[in-house]
């Protein structure tokens, strides 16, 4: 229906990034069969309220977005040495038994048209592996996309009772405009992350995305949390002229909790399209998601936040609260909370609220002589620090503030 | 020594067909005074205090306010002044210029602002006004840039970028000045962590506006109500706050009260009394206890039978 059959992608291409990338044959047919499918998936859903489809992804012209023999980019993995922190291409010798056993397991490559054309192209991405009773601080990986387009695949898998701190940056290379032809086009970037979280373990992965604003963006993350386990997501979206990203994670294991916390701050006329998703498919789970995002001029942003309690998910905890702020009347929100109970035995809460910089609050910090621009710059800060606080990673919390005091400036 | 006079004050709410609420009042309060104001509610007694800082919630549609400041008020700044620098038109000036030049409103119900910690806002206020003293001055010596109220223009080189840093407050000198000011209002040194009056009690807002006027030293300070819902010990605490006011740094208090019972501590020189949105009376101390014993009426009747 929608989606594109692209006449410059071909088999062929896709055996050619395979080769070049040395990959085992389950991955090159894993790529194929996705590359099959494309003609039959659709993009992923998109919220609609009467009137109107918020988030256009049939206007995304792959076909010239898309180049995938020329895709580059600069990505620095760094990681205690009890931690497995690699490329693809150098993690199969010694991994491929783990890699192949997870990958797509969490996360299905066909999934819908882009997550097909992702795994079908990606040429960069990592591959964290935790062992058993690990615990692991400060993984970071830090990636600048340098061409027109780019697909990033990211697996993690952590073994029993250990934990991680993953950090993931991922901003536009300083030269990447020279690098696309015809100069000023508009580049893609997709990012699809897989984690399958052992039993009783603990992953927080954070991701801060600022890529240049004549990018397209489409991330999806996806969680599995076994018996025990914590997978705890933190995501801040600044860049992008559209970002499309969902975070989600399936609650599998009895006991197993999850947290989802967002940050975006749009202005221009950046569009975000954000995601965040929990299944409580097992007994005596937890899930918390807060977002937070701040829209000045003509920025846009859709949210759609679903708490899914499943038949067998007794004693459930859910809970979710999203709020926008304004700066400007010609930005616009639209808010989803989603909560959907097919077991009784549950304390849920879910609201969103999207609303304009109190005026009273403003009056109070002015006769204070406080200076408009500040007082107003003050009070966006202050809305950022409940999704701060949520934050237990230094580094993380420090480079959001930065980028939304830059933004502020 | 400065003085505030308000002339002839005629305000409405600022709307479509919005009511009228002050219908002509005159008030002069200079420094060294405390004034209590007086009245029912819905006299004006509150609009009267917003209209002075300058609240968005109200039209000014005749009248004026005026501070008049003389050598002691303009002893911070660093420009040559002329004439024209010691009488200054409030209505004419946004409410941040107005807190610069010496204007303080304690609110009767102070915002609460999650995510702004005390320290960081009264950092911010003290240095706030510094700046903004000596770039009202150094506008009015030179015209020609009069502050720039487009906010987009400024984008990219906004002043308050790298605000000056002589007359910045320097964190230690900060912190001495707070934990004077605090124990005088025996205030605990936790609040300064907490974020700007959100979870306050309502004597703990109270409290927290009388701390700021004593640290940003204001000329005249218009109080609201400061002492409704306090306690007796709160209540004690914050008179010795207003008084401190007035006897260490001269400020002129305009206190507004619904009670006799903060006068008891904080003694007036001067008593109003508002009704129907102008000044019907004024006398000394003893007018509060009069108006205490038998109310308003009499006052009114005597109003009327003027007229």
């Amino acid at each position: 229906m929608s989606t594109q059959v692209l006449d410059s992608l071909s088999e062929d291409t896709v055996r050619r990034i395979a080769e070049e990338r040395d990959e085992p044959d389950w991955l090159l047919e894993t790529r194929l069969d996705a590359f099959d499918e494309l003609d039959e998936l659709d993009l992923p859903d998109v919220i609609q309220t009467p009137g109107r489809r918020w988030t256009n992804l049939e206007g995304l012209d792959f076909e010239s977005l898309v180049d995938p023999l020329n895709q580059a980019d600069v990505t620095e993995r760094d990681g205690e040495d009890d931690v497995v922190v690699l490329p693809f291409t150098e993690a199969f010798a010694e991994y491929g038994d783990v890699i192949e056993a997870n990958f797509g397991s969490v996360l299905d490559p066909q999934e819908n048209y882009l997550t097909a054309l992702s795994v079908a192209l990606f040429t960069t991405g990592t591959f964290v592996y935790v062992p058993a009773g690990v615990d692991a601080e400060d993984v970071t990986i830090r990636a600048e996309m340098n061409s027109r387009s780019l697909f990033s695949q990211t697996l993690v898998v952590t073994e029993e009772s250990s934990s991680v701190t993953i950090l993931e940056g991922i901003e536009s290379g300083a030269d990447a405009a020279a690098d696309v032809s015809p100069a000023n086009a508009d580049r893609y970037f997709s990012n699809l992350v897989e984690v399958a979280a052992g039993e009783n373990s603990y992953v927080q992965y954070g991701s801060l995305q600022n890529l240049a604003e004549d990018t397209y963006t489409y991330t999806l993350k996806r969680g599995s949390t076994d018996t025990y386990a914590t997978i705890n997501w933190i995501e801040g979206n600044l860049g992008s002229a559209l970002t499309r990203s969902d975070v989600e994670t399936e609650l599998d294991g009895d006991g197993s909790e999850t947290q989802i916390v967002g940050a975006f701050f749009g202005h221009d006329d950046q569009h975000l399209d954000l995601n965040a998703r929990v299944w409580h498919n097992a007994e005596n789970t937890t899930a918390d998601l807060v977002t937070r995002g701040v829209l000045d001029e003509e920025a846009r942003s859709v949210y759609e936040g679903v708490q899914d309690v499943g038949r067998d998910a007794w004693n459930t905890s859910s809970y979710q609260r999203e709020n926008t702020l304004m700066l400007s009347d010609d930005a616009e929100a639209d808010a989803s909370p989603k909560l959907i109970i097919h077991n009784h035995d549950t304390e849920a809460s879910h609201s969103a609220t999207v609303g304009q910089v109190d005026a009273e609050e403003l009056f109070y910090m002015k006769s204070r002589s406080i200076d408009p621009e500040t007082a107003r710059n003050m009070l966006v800060e202050g809305f950022f620090v409940p999704v701060l606080e949520e934050i237990r990673v230094d580094e993380f919390r420090d480079d959001l503030e930065e980028l939304v005091q830059a933004r502020l400036e | 020594m400065a003085t505030l006079e308000i002339n002839n004050l005629h305000a409405e709410v600022a709307e479509e067909g919005g009511e009228q609420i002050l219908r002509g009042v005159d008030l002069e309060v200079a420094s060294g005074e405390i004034h209590a104001l007086m009245g029912p509610n819905g006299s004006g007694k509150s609009t009267t205090a917003k209209v002075i800082a300058g609240h968005p919630a109200y039209e000014v549609t005749d009248g004026e306010i005026v501070l008049e400041l003389d050598e002691e008020d303009v002893d911070d700044i660093d420009v040559e002044l002329s004439e024209s620098d010691y009488r200054w038109n409030l209505l004419d000036m946004e409410p941040n210029e107005r807190a610069a030049l010496g204007i303080f409103l304690g609110f009767q119900y102070p915002a609460e602002i999650e995510g702004v910690t005390m320290t960081n806002f009264l950092r911010q206020a003290i240095n706030a006004k510094h700046d903004e003293r000596q770039e009202l001055f150094a506008d009015e010596a030179d015209l020609d840039e009069a502050a720039d109220e487009d906010e987009d223009a400024g984008y990219e080189t906004s002043p308050m970028e790298g605000p000056a840093d002589d007359g910045e407050i320097g964190v230690a000198e900060f912190q001495e000045l707070l934990t004077a000011k605090m124990e005088l209002l025996d205030m605990d040194e936790k609040f300064m962590q907490r974020y700007l009056n959100a979870g306050f009690s309502g004597g703990e807002k109270k409290q927290n506006e009388v701390l700021q006027a004593a640290l940003l030293e204001p000329a005249i300070a218009v109080l609201d109500e400061i002492d409704s819902g306090l306690d007796i010990d709160r209540l004690q605490d914050v008179s010795e706050g207003i008084n401190a006011l007035r006897d260490e740094q001269g400020t002129g208090i305009l206190q507004i009260t619904h009670y006799q019972r903060i006068l008891d501590y904080v003694e007036p020189d001067h008593v109003h009394v508002m009704l129907d949105g102008k000044i019907a009376k004024s006398g000394g101390a003893e007018l509060a206890t009069e108006l205490e014993d038998e109310g308003y009426d009499w006052v009114r009747e005597e109003a009327y039978e003027a007229a």
